[in-house]
């Protein structure tokens, strides 16, 4: 049998798991509660106004800027696990961890100043169009939709 | 009384063959990269009941590198897969169909 | 000039705060040191400045590239990358022969070894570096991704393989692997403009995540199996324990040389090599071929010849069966080819059977065979693919191996040195690549395996046939054109019908198409009347013409074949009646890959001994 004190190793998680609960409830009354009421009309939600029935759906909008972010979060928020074990031991590593800490630090800042100097944090409408697009004018938009249409009708 | 080494390493190698599978059976690439995470945990695991039962630290000091790792490794798997699904809808490993012969 | 002085200078009062901040928490950490210090390992910098010099010189550009305000020109970076590959191998050829006098050591508490092997590894990596940096130049000017990525990436992923080399403990091994890996699976994507290529990184990835869970698992069970990671322990273990019969330690062996296979793309673990061969741009690819095998074939050798030495028995069988499977699918499958990178892809499996051969054999000759191999191989495919990369026209593309043919007349120099590479990759005496395959067959038979060296030398027999079939094309004149300029478009009598129909109810679409006799209708009775139709003359025409995409999609299968002789032709005729223009920093790396595989293959002594040194060096 599995005694008590075993068993009192794993009240944590529990506790943990009722939080997650209560929380993840807790958003989902909240939105129902905030979040407004009145859905859009049919026609709010044409992609066009003037008359023209879509053949078919027009693709998703993809906000690339958010799976941007959340990325760079997991990646720069990971490293942060060679900081714990190094802050347990600061002072008996002496000025060799300090100074392999700070070396592990300035990689990962020149990372950061990749990321900034690229334009990928910064919120808001682009300034910058992606790279390789070149600039955007009509004949290019065309170009793009007339490859979108040709790659789809190959995958039908 | 404690629970017996050898149940977590029985979990750990359950753990590994359901994301082995999972990645040779599912289309999706998202859950296939999931499936790749349930075999490195897997390989987590292994590693911390082997420390245990060996009394070595070192086995626990080999998943903050894992985890690290893969880390960086769904990162840059989710970029690839940013950069190709942008203009579609789905994310079948299906449609990837150019390259083949 | 004092020191606080120059920061002044430098910075203004913040930069000083901010250092004599610094310099206060130094101190204080120091001071407080005085409680309970823990053991730090000793660190021998110089072992690792190789790596240290690569990955450095790479956050070095990386943030010079961040910081400047207007874009780093390519030259800057590649000149950069060159320098600081060329730094790298210096301190590696150093490291050589220092190793030679003093003797092989470890350092960082036994995780990092410095030896021969290591060296010879890191010399490998940094030239393959700097090779690549010369020929990614022209291509990423060509292809308009210019930027400090690809050179960043590149020196990350070298400095990997040299860890690999380098590496004396499990967990070492797979961290190189990792550095190596996940950045070949970004550089695999680099080329925006490609399609393929982000289809090959995510085929690429997905398989490499695949293969190293399986090799992170291999190593949690050989560290449960035997108490530690560091190969030293394991050799130490091993032949103090007999273990032969232990499940756990044969299952971790089994995993980890699963996880090594799909690495060095050895069949049944290759299924990813053609597609992202195919897929990843042409630089990319010479590069991952190169330094994938040299970093993958490292650790194999360093964990299997010495730390599972005494298994022998148990991994010798599983290695020659791998070996035999390798060798005859990578040869047979590369027959078949039609695309020169495809086929390349099929050879690289194919030479990796015979790398194998060095493994199978497992003596100190096998490994020494196995690592000129590696070697020379490097220097053989960094070339090829740089040939390919120039031929490739913008964006990439046009790689049919019927493109080849009749190039040696307009590219009398560039086809003279791609053929020269193949027939080193077939393995024809005077080049590097016949000393090659003669070591690790000869090792291979010495080591009572001889079967394995009969079937080696059978795909060789098959190899040379794919290889000299691209020779010679590029030799053969080109057939006579057939098809008219701009004609390209027959219709099938099964079509022609249809299509004719089509015009005659919607005619007034097809009115700037001039008439014409359809060649379909002739030979189908069924149409007289629609054999005085307008007929288009291109996809686009055709497209517009009928407004059926089946119509369209079935005219271009059946113009498949035709397709490629227009392709040949454009590639002949270089895409309008260009040559493909050759910078010259890619003749410089085509020039040294020549100048090795040529002048060691006829005076072989020099590189012979140098792999054979260095295996000798090899710490166990």
């Amino acid at each position: 049998m599995v005694n008590r004190e075993t068993m009192a190793q794993y009240l944590a998680i529990f506790v943990l798991l009722a939080l997650g609960i209560v929380f993840g409830a807790a958003s989902l009354v909240a939105s129902a509660l905030l979040a407004p009421r009145k859905q859009p009309s049919a026609a709010k939600l044409a992609p066009y106004e003037c008359g023209i029935i879509p053949s078919r759906e027009p693709p998703q909008r993809f906000p690339v800027r958010f799976y941007l972010i959340a990325m760079i979060f997991i990646i720069f928020d990971i490293e942060i696990v060679f900081l714990y074990p190094f802050a347990v031991i600061l002072h008996q590593l002496r000025t060799f961890g300090l100074v392999e800490v700070l070396v592990f630090a300035a990689v990962v800042l020149v990372a950061f100043l990749y990321l900034v100097s690229n334009g990928a944090l910064s919120w808001g409408p682009p300034k910058r169009l992606v790279e390789g697009m070149g600039s955007r004018t009509s004949e290019t938009t065309i170009e793009r939709v007339g490859a979108g249409a040709s790659s789809s009708d190959r995958a039908a | 009384m404690s629970i017996p080494g050898s149940w977590y390493l029985i979990l750990a190698a359950v753990l590994f063959t359901i994301g082995a599978l999972g990645l040779l059976v599912r289309r999706n690439v998202l859950v296939m990269f999931m499936c790749i995470e349930l075999m490195l945990n897997a390989a987590n695991l292994t590693f911390v009941t082997f420390a245990r039962m060996l009394h070595d630290i070192g086995g626990q000091a080999v998943v903050f590198f894992v985890l690290v790792v893969a880390a960086a490794e769904v990162v840059v798997g989710l970029g690839i897969v940013v950069a190709i699904f942008r203009r579609r809808t789905s994310a079948t490993a299906d449609d990837l169909h150019i390259l083949k012969g | 000039m004092s020191f606080l002085g120059f920061l002044d200078g430098l910075g203004g009062p913040h930069v000083r705060d901010g250092v004599i901040h610094l310099v206060v928490v130094l101190a204080s950490v120091h001071a407080l040191a005085a409680v309970t210090a823990i053991h730090v390992p000793h660190i021998r910098y110089l072992a690792i400045l190789p790596e240290i010099v690569m990955l450095g010189g790479a956050v070095l550009l990386l943030g010079v590239a961040s910081l400047s305000d207007r874009p780093v020109r390519m030259s800057v970076t590649t000149v950069g990358t060159v320098v600081i590959s060329g730094a790298s191998m210096g301190l590696a050829w150093w490291q050589w022969a220092d190793v030679r006098q003093h003797g092989p050591f470890t350092t960082v508490a036994g995780a990092v070894v410095t030896d021969g092997f290591s060296a010879l590894i890191a010399i490998l990596a940094s030239t393959a570096m700097l090779l690549t940096a010369l020929v990614g130049d022209g291509y990423l000017r060509r292809e308009g991704v210019e930027g400090p990525e690809f050179h960043v990436l590149a020196m990350v992923s070298a400095s990997g393989a040299m860890i690999m080399g380098q590496a004396n403990d499990l967990i070492v091994i797979f961290l190189g692997l990792e550095i190596m890996s996940i950045a070949l699976y970004v550089l695999a994507a680099l080329n925006p403009r490609r399609a393929t290529s982000g289809e090959a990184a995510l085929k690429y990835f997905v398989l490499g995540s695949f293969s190293s869970a399986i090799f992170v698992y291999g190593i949690a069970l050989t560290y449960g199996a035997t108490g530690g990671t560091n190969l030293a322990h394991l050799t130490s273990y091993l032949s103090t324990h007999a273990l032969s019969s232990n499940g756990v330690l044969l299952a971790g062996m089994g995993l980890l040389l699963v996880g090594f296979g799909f690495k060095v793309a050895a069949v049944p673990f290759h299924m990813w090599t053609p597609d992202v061969y195919q897929g990843a741009p042409s630089p990319v690819t010479g590069f991952m071929a190169a330094i994938a095998k040299a970093g993958g074939f490292a650790a194999l050798l360093r964990v299997f010849v010495s730390s599972f030495g005494t298994l022998r028995p148990d991994w010798r069988p599983i290695v020659y069966v791998i070996a035999i499977v390798t060798l005859v699918v990578g040869a047979g499958l590369a027959v078949v080819q039609r695309d020169v990178k495809r086929m390349l892809a099929y050879s690289s499996i194919n030479h990796a059977g015979f790398v194998l051969l060095g493994l199978q054999a497992a003596d100190a000759r096998g490994v020494s065979a196995a690592l000129y191999y590696v070697f020379t191989y490097s220097f053989m495919v960094i070339g090829s693919f740089a040939v390919v990369t120039l031929l490739g026209r913008s964006g990439d593309v046009g790689h049919d191996i019927a493109g080849y043919r009749a190039l040696a007349r307009r590219q009398p120099v560039l086809a003279l040195a791609f053929a020269v590479l193949l027939l080193a990759q077939a393995g024809v005496p005077f080049t590097t690549g016949f000393l090659a395959k003669l070591q690790v067959v000869a090792a291979v038979v010495d080591a009572h395996s001889a079967p394995l060296g009969f079937v080696a030398m059978g795909s060789a027999a098959i190899a040379a046939f794919f290889y000299l079939r691209v020779a010679v094309l590029m030799y053969t004149p080109r057939r006579p054109r057939w098809v008219p300029p701009g004609r390209e478009i027959v219709f099938d009598p099964i079509v022609g019908p249809q299509a004719s129909t089509a015009a005659r109810e919607g005619s007034g679409v097809s009115g700037q198409a001039e008439p014409e006799i359809a060649p379909g209708g002739s030979l189908d009775g069924g149409t007289a009347e629609g054999a005085v139709a307008t007929v288009p003359r291109t996809l686009a025409e055709l497209r517009l013409w009928s407004g059926s995409e089946r119509t369209v999609a079935v005219v271009e299968r059946l113009n498949a074949d035709l397709l490629i002789d227009r392709e040949a032709e454009a590639v002949e005729d270089g895409a309008g009646g260009r040559r493909v223009r050759v910078p010259p920093a890619a003749i410089v790396a085509i020039g040294i890959c020549i100048a090795v595989t040529v002048v060691f293959g006829i005076v072989p002594g020099p590189l012979v001994d140098f792999t054979h040194h260095s295996t000798l060096l090899l710490l166990r």
